[in-house]
């Protein structure tokens, strides 16, 4: 059994970084700076990331406010509604409201992996990249439906219509899904909704993503229910548990990315040991976003990651 | 005492002026003594506390100018807590959320001198003082510490207890709970409910809970447990929608929010009055409080302004309504009236 340490979704976005963002939006910086203080930082992802011995990595998801935002701008179809609570942390995404039947509009985000390529392939070339995009299962409960005679419409339109074509168009062999949903159903914290769309779908819907390309399906804040056949799979054994029937490839979170308290890296690998004969590869990764720690510790966490790999 | 039929108040946070701002910064940087630093603050506090009076409110606060952010001005101040860093809220916007690594203690008064300040200055006769609330407090810190959250959380409820009675002492008549992230873990929420209730205990004065950007379905099952006199919740940015949970609310008030704090847009007296007429469905203009939706500190001031300036204008056409029926005023209702 192989122990690899992963990155999975996004990195809590440097102060820096944000400023220069801000002063772009308020028209005190140019397009040109921005997309050079983008560069910049998405390097220093790559370069730590070397440093801490990660292996398999995403840019840091430094170009997106949460994991549908800016996506859900380039969907025809779509419009941008207020904020709401991410699950039940205090940190807010806005929600797409579909008015809509959804299609991909031109978008920069292979642009934006053309990019994160070019500059990994400069500073890391041993590791592999990532394109990370919402799943279409967590996407369309954190919609607000607005045209589909049903969320198991509107999760099929987003697969097919904006989440096929996009994933054709990017030039990585693995494409992460966000799929909290697949772990834990909307939490009634946000929302009273009774509408849910059937596991059969979600899975189906999933694995004929899978086809287009390789799939990394990351699920947190509980156990998968849904296990997608020709996938990673990722569960995070923090706050769920490994599901059964799962076995070959899989993504482990080990790490809890909510608190701010140091694992012990001993009784992580004592835990990997209990399961290494049921997995071919073991990629561990954290347990959910880094995005919900101070960046210093996200690092750190990286850090121990980094420390568990090998045979 | 009497206030006008339908009391106008705010949530709490409002835009600190760029000045301010600057200063915070000097400060930070060690380069303005404190209490130059502190003067500012002061100064500040009166222009905004005048700004909310200007606007027609009538249950006015300084816009937390003397406050960095909603926890971590309260968690700096509590021994125990350390911080790593700042974490994102949502786009550009960040909170330094601090780690809990030792027993919490009560070592200083955290909102005192604040309160005493702006009641001396006010021109209105009572004023909100918001609190961030004991569950929120936990939820939105870091836990190094406690072996449970509930520990975590009751330990700040007794904490804020104490703090809550020195403010009821010194005269204040009107502290606002900011709970908003309480309904976050639906199976939390009952011991919640006990750390909420815990904070309030021995209190006689008036209590509300600020609650936002949750879901109020499940907010509405505590409603008769919870010992405070009003719930000030977030309607504007739900466009209103989904309000029969409002049918629990049978004896307490509601603090009502009409004007959205993440959009630029102004809304107009008309749309404000529309959504109060609206919101008589479910409750009588005798239990109704009106406010934004949640603190304005991410608009400008400008804008800031002019929505509390309409939101009153919207709140007067009501009350020339209700007028017609001699409804105009209400009683300042207390814990002693639930």
């Amino acid at each position: 059994m192989r122990i690899i340490p992963a990155l999975i979704g996004s990195l809590p976005r440097p102060l820096g970084l944000a400023k220069k963002i801000e002063l772009y939006n308020i028209g005190r910086l140019s397009e040109g700076k921005l997309e050079k203080a983008y560069r910049e930082y998405t390097k220093r992802v790559f370069e730590k990331s070397r440093d801490a011995g990660i292996k398999v990595v995403t840019d840091g998801m430094y170009r997106w406010d949460d994991i549908f935002n800016p996506l859900i701008r380039y969907i025809d179809g779509v419009e941008i509604n207020g904020l709401f609570k991410f699950y039940e942390n205090n940190f807010f995404y806005r929600s797409p409201v579909v008015k809509g039947e959804v299609s991909l509009l031109d978008n920069p985000i292979p642009k934006w992996i053309r990019v994160a390529k070019e500059i990994l392939e400069d500073v890391y070339p041993e590791a592999t990249l990532k394109a990370v995009l919402p799943g279409p299962v967590t996407l369309a409960y954190h919609s607000i439906n607005e045209y589909y005679e049903s969320l198991e419409s509107l999760v099929n339109g987003y697969a097919e219509r904006v989440l096929n074509p996009l994933i054709k168009e990017l030039e990585v062999e693995i494409v992460e899904l966000q799929e909290p949903a697949l772990a834990s159903e909307l939490s009634r914290a946000t929302r009273e909704d009774e509408v849910h769309i059937s596991k059969e779908i979600a899975r189906a819907v999933i694995e004929e993503l899978g086809k287009v390309k390789k799939l990394w399906v990351v699920t947190y804040f509980g156990t998968p229910q849904i296990i997608p056949e020709g996938v990673i799979l990722n569960v995070d054994l923090v706050e769920g548990s490994l599901p059964d029937g799962v076995g070959g490839e899989i993504g482990l979170g080990v790490v809890n990315a909510r608190e701010t308290k140091m694992e012990r890296a001993d009784r992580i690998r004592d835990r990997l040991l209990k399961l290494s004969g049921n997995f071919s590869i073991i990629y561990v990764t954290p347990n959910t976003l880094l995005d919900f720690l101070p960046e210093s510790v996200a690092w750190r966490k990286l850090r121990l990651l980094g420390r568990l790999g090998g045979e | 005492m009497e206030l006008p039929i339908l009391p106008t108040s705010v949530i709490g946070s409002y835009p600190k002026p760029r000045w301010l701002l600057r200063q915070y910064k000097l400060y930070r940087l060690g380069r303005i003594p404190e209490e130059d630093f502190n003067e500012a603050v002061r100064d500040a506090s009166v222009a905004v506390l005048r700004e909310h009076e200007r606007a027609g409110i009538d249950i006015p606060w300084d816009g937390e100018m003397g406050r960095s952010e909603m926890t971590e001005y309260f968690t700096a101040k509590i021994h125990g807590f350390r911080f790593y860093g700042p974490i994102r809220v949502w786009g550009n916007f960040y909170f330094n959320k601090a780690s809990a690594v030792s027993k919490l203690e009560y070592r200083e008064p955290l909102v005192l001198d604040e309160f005493k300040f702006v009641q001396s200055v006010t021109t209105r006769e009572i004023v909100k003082v918001p609190i961030t609330g004991p569950y929120t407090l936990a939820e939105w810190s870091f836990n190094e510490y406690y072996s449970t959250k509930e520990d975590f959380a009751m330990d700040l409820a007794k904490i804020l207890n104490k703090e809550f009675k020195l403010l009821e002492d010194e005269g204040a008549g009107f502290i606002q709970i900011d709970e908003p992230a309480i309904l976050n873990h639906p199976d939390e929420v009952e011991w919640a409910v006990d750390v909420v209730n815990r904070a309030v205990k021995g209190l006689k004065i008036k209590v509300s809970m600020h609650v936002c950007y949750s879901n109020y379905y499940l907010l509405a099952d505590y409603f008769d447990d919870l010992k405070v006199t009003q719930f000030a919740l977030e309607f504007a940015n739900r466009n209103f929608r989904d309000m029969d949970f409002l049918k629990k609310l049978t004896h307490q008030e509601l603090g009502f929010g009409v004007v959205d704090v993440h959009n630029p847009r102004i809304e107009s007296p008309e749309e404000v009055a529309r959504a109060v007429r609206k919101v008589f469905k479910y409750i009588e203009p005798e239990r109704l409080y009106i406010n934004p939706d949640c603190g304005l500190k991410l608009l400008s001031r400008n804008i800031a302004y002019r929505k509390l300036v309409n939101m009153v204008k919207g709140v007067e056409i009501v009350r020339r309504e209700l007028e017609r029926e001699g409804k105009t005023s209400i009683p300042l209702r207390t814990l002693r009236d639930i």
